[in-house]
């Protein structure tokens, strides 16, 4: 076993030899059921290769949007230590704020021309609703928790509720209850077969973009000097804040990378399934901190992890266990609870500063 | 200081909570008999007398799906039943007295059907309610209006279980969902001549029900189903359902649910290996113009199943034409219901003309189990939707059951049944 930092809680665990023992004895066995389930009753249905092939893009698909929310969970619980219930709605936002450009550039005719023309139409929809988002989180960051900053770590996690209960019933009130319908331009509507597998012109750029997006966060976060100032503020707020760090604008900062990611989510999101109502975001919002949770909540590669995990996980666990689709919520929901059992601090570890632990 | 404003506020808040609370007993004294006495140890309650003052409305409540999964077609009842109680104002109420809708928002769910029920149940002026829309909400409703004594006809709820003879209260226009699972499953194995579907629902007790009554009717005529596959409502991604379903290539997808959903299964089933060639039907809950707009391009040749009403055309055109002038909007642009909506409202209404009685006060009154018997006894009513008869367990509608397919963007209508 290669040695592990761990938080206070495993400590005592570690010193607990026979109890931990009896733990992984646990999980191995739960590991072998769920791979006698697999073979005996997913795999003698006798479904196809390209069946599995089809339901993993979906569910990498899933996953690449998943992941984009995640992100933006962890990135802010790294830095604040609270969970942005509000987040899922932000992305919501980001997919009304998408709709609405999508229309502005189906009247001014773009989407019907060129192919060049209606791919730039396509990025500037993205990037609009990016800004919607953007522009929500900041406010949120600014109005509902920078106010709160010094309160007990339940408060902001309240405010946050109240925000995305906030968002959701003013999205109710302004544009109704009955879901927007995107309209697909040509260009990106169907898809190719790749060995007998259909993959969606919306899935795959989904899935690239959102490798996209990641790549560049993680260089961000990584190799500039905002990044760092992010790492720092992260480890410790106060010694940042000695070392001429203007933490206020850090957090802000990291705002806006995760509503960003967010408002790109969600306007990719509106394209693939071609609806977006005001509470479409709260289950997506669900998963992907699930998702974040998974990874180990506040690392970021992990949320990339959990989050194409989960969402593999969520298309294939049915059919390979068996079960009825409508489960799918169970499977994933269940698969959150045993990390927590065997690994508290998710797959790749919960990044939390030595002094916080 | 802090505090002190704190305080204030916070007084000012009770007040104003008061003040709202306030006014619900003072109508109460309107009508003392209307709550069943405690005292009185009987298995089933009587629900006593409504007494409505000079000067008040009759009050019928309705519970109608304004959010959740149809909004449109709710909306589209609401204002139906508007304008039936125009008419029958305009027609001089009763005795002079004058009917007012309370409408409530029933959200298509059960739970909020119980939220409305209650509301209902626990307002003495409520007489009767039409509602609720879906078949969730309306068995939310069922329970507490039964005991409440308040009966009620709904539009549109069509899971069978609506009706039964151990309720007295619960009536409805539209047609049951025993008959439409019935004459679809009928039509895609006699009329397009297919053996192997696979059959899905959104879990509501509405769009199970019907996918269930398919079912059964399709194996008994001797098809073949291959899936039987539940989504949620509000589910944007059927992919991974789709796909499953694919790999056992059935010759049509039944879905028994609403229109966003109807729509999104259409759409993405033209994307699932297996599926491409597949034709799909679905129901009353996706009969609208929202699932066209929605499924777009992949709704062309896809199939509708509608509890049609007998539709008195010049009773149409004479209500249309009302509606339009009123909201601005076509019915038919919002949704199926509203020939039925109308039509459940007229029949509170003449019931509530047969036994109401004028007392010596010059008040109205109303028995309410009177008015139960009054509204299960409704024969030979001319609605827009034909001749409603109530039967012993208060199924009132008249109709069949039609089947449209789309073409270029429009519901065609290629059969009817039962008409």
């Amino acid at each position: 076993m290669a040695v592990t930092t761990y938080s206070s809680t495993s400590v005592r665990f570690r010193q607990k030899t026979t109890t931990r023992w009896l733990v992984r004895g646990l999980g191995v066995l739960i590991l072998a059921l769920v791979a006698w389930r697999v073979v005996t009753v997913g795999l003698a249905e006798g479904y196809p290769a390209t069946f599995w092939m089809s339901q993993l893009i979906n569910g990498l698909v899933l996953g690449g949007v998943y992941a984009l929310v995640a992100l933006g969970y962890t990135l802010v619980y790294g830095i604040l230590l609270m969970i942005n219930f509000a987040h899922g709605d932000v992305m919501m936002i980001g997919g009304f704020t998408g709709f609405f450009a999508l229309q502005f550039f189906m009247a001014l005719g773009w989407l019907q021309g060129p192919a060049a023309l209606v791919a730039l139409a396509l990025i500037l929809i993205v990037a609009a609703g990016m800004f919607g988002s953007v522009l929500t989180g900041v406010t949120l960051e600014r109005v509902a928790y920078r106010p709160l900053r010094g309160a007990p770590r339940l408060v902001p996690l309240i405010s946050a509720i109240g925000a995305s209960l906030f968002l959701q019933y003013s999205v109710l009130l302004i544009f109704g209850v009955s879901p927007r319908v995107y309209q697909k331009p040509a260009l990106i509507e169907g898809g190719f077969r790749a060995g007998g597998v259909f993959v969606p012109y919306t899935g795959l750029i989904i899935f690239v973009t959102s490798l996209f997006l990641m790549l560049m966060l993680y260089l961000i976060v990584q190799r500039t000097k905002l990044g760092r100032a992010m790492r720092a503020v992260a480890e410790d707020k106060g010694t940042a804040a000695l070392m001429g760090i203007d933490v206020d604008r850090v957090i802000v900062f990291t705002f806006i990378l995760g509503s960003a990611l967010a408002g790109a989510a969600g306007v990719m999101l509106g394209f693939h399934n071609t609806v977006v109502k005001f509470n479409s975001g709260f289950i997506p919002g669900l998963k992907a901190f699930t998702a974040a949770v998974l990874g180990g909540i506040g690392n970021i590669p992990g949320a990339m992890v959990g989050a194409l995990l989960l969402g593999v996980i969520e298309a294939i666990g049915p059919s390979a266990l068996g079960i009825p689709t409508e489960y799918k919520d169970i499977i994933a929901f269940t698969v959150l609870v045993l990390i927590l059992i065997f690994r508290p601090s998710g797959l790749l570890g919960e990044v939390v500063s030595e002094k916080r632990a | 200081m802090r505090n002190a404003r704190f305080l204030l506020l916070f007084a000012a808040l009770i007040a104003l909570l008061t003040a709202c609370v306030a006014p619900a007993p003072a109508g109460a004294p309107a009508a003392p008999a209307a709550q069943p006495a405690p005292a009185e140890a009987q298995p089933q309650p009587t629900g006593g007398q409504v007494v409505i003052a000079p000067g008040q409305t009759i009050r019928i409540g309705g519970s109608f799906a304004l959010t959740g999964p149809i909004p449109d077609p709710g909306k589209d009842i609401r204002q139906a039943a508007e304008i039936a109680i125009d008419d029958l104002n305009a027609a001089g109420g009763v005795e002079g007295f004058l009917f007012e809708l309370v409408a409530e928002d029933g959200a298509c769910s059960g739970d909020q059907g119980t939220v409305v029920g209650n509301k209902f149940a626990a307002d003495p002026t409520i007489v009767a309610v039409t509602g609720g829309t879906c078949s969730g909400e309306t068995f939310g409703l069922k329970p507490i209006l039964q005991r409440a004594r308040i009966p009620f006809v709904s539009p549109s709820a069509t899971n069978p279980a609506i009706t039964d003879p151990e309720c007295d209260v619960c009536n409805r226009v539209a047609l049951s969902d025993a008959l439409q699972g019935e004459v679809d499953a009928d039509f895609v194995y006699n009329q397009l001549g297919l053996r192997k579907v696979a059959v899905m629902h959104d879990n509501s007790d509405y769009g199970k029900g019907l996918a269930e009554i398919f079912q059964n009717a399709f194996i008994r005529l001797g098809g073949e189903v291959t899936n039987f596959e539940g989504v949620q409502v509000g589910d944007t991604d059927f992919r991974a359902v789709l796909a499953k379903i694919g790999a056992n290539q059935p010759e049509l997808i039944f879905f028994g649910g609403y229109s966003t959903e109807a729509a999104l299964i259409a759409q993405q089933m033209k994307e699932t290996a297996g599926l491409e060639n597949a034709k799909f039907m679905s129901d009353d809950g996706a009969y609208t113009q929202q699932y066209l707009q929605a499924a777009g391009a992949a709704a062309e040749g896809t199939y509708m199943s509608f509890v049609a009403g007998d539709a008195q055309a010049d009773k149409l055109a004479e209500f249309t034409e009302k509606y339009v002038a009123k909201f601005g909007v076509e019915p038919s642009q919002l949704g199926p219901f509203h020939g039925q909506s109308y039509d459940s409202v007229i029949l509170i209404g003449e019931a509530i003309k047969r036994v109401a009685k004028v007392d010596d006060n010059g008040n109205l009154v109303i028995d309410r189990e009177e008015l139960i018997k009054a509204i299960r006894a409704t024969k030979g009513l001319q609605g827009i939707t034909g001749t409603l008869t109530c039967n012993e367990i208060g199924e009132c509608g008249a109709g069949g059951v039609q089947i449209f397919i789309v073409e270029n963007g429009q519901f065609k209508q290629i059969a009817g049944f039962g008409m």
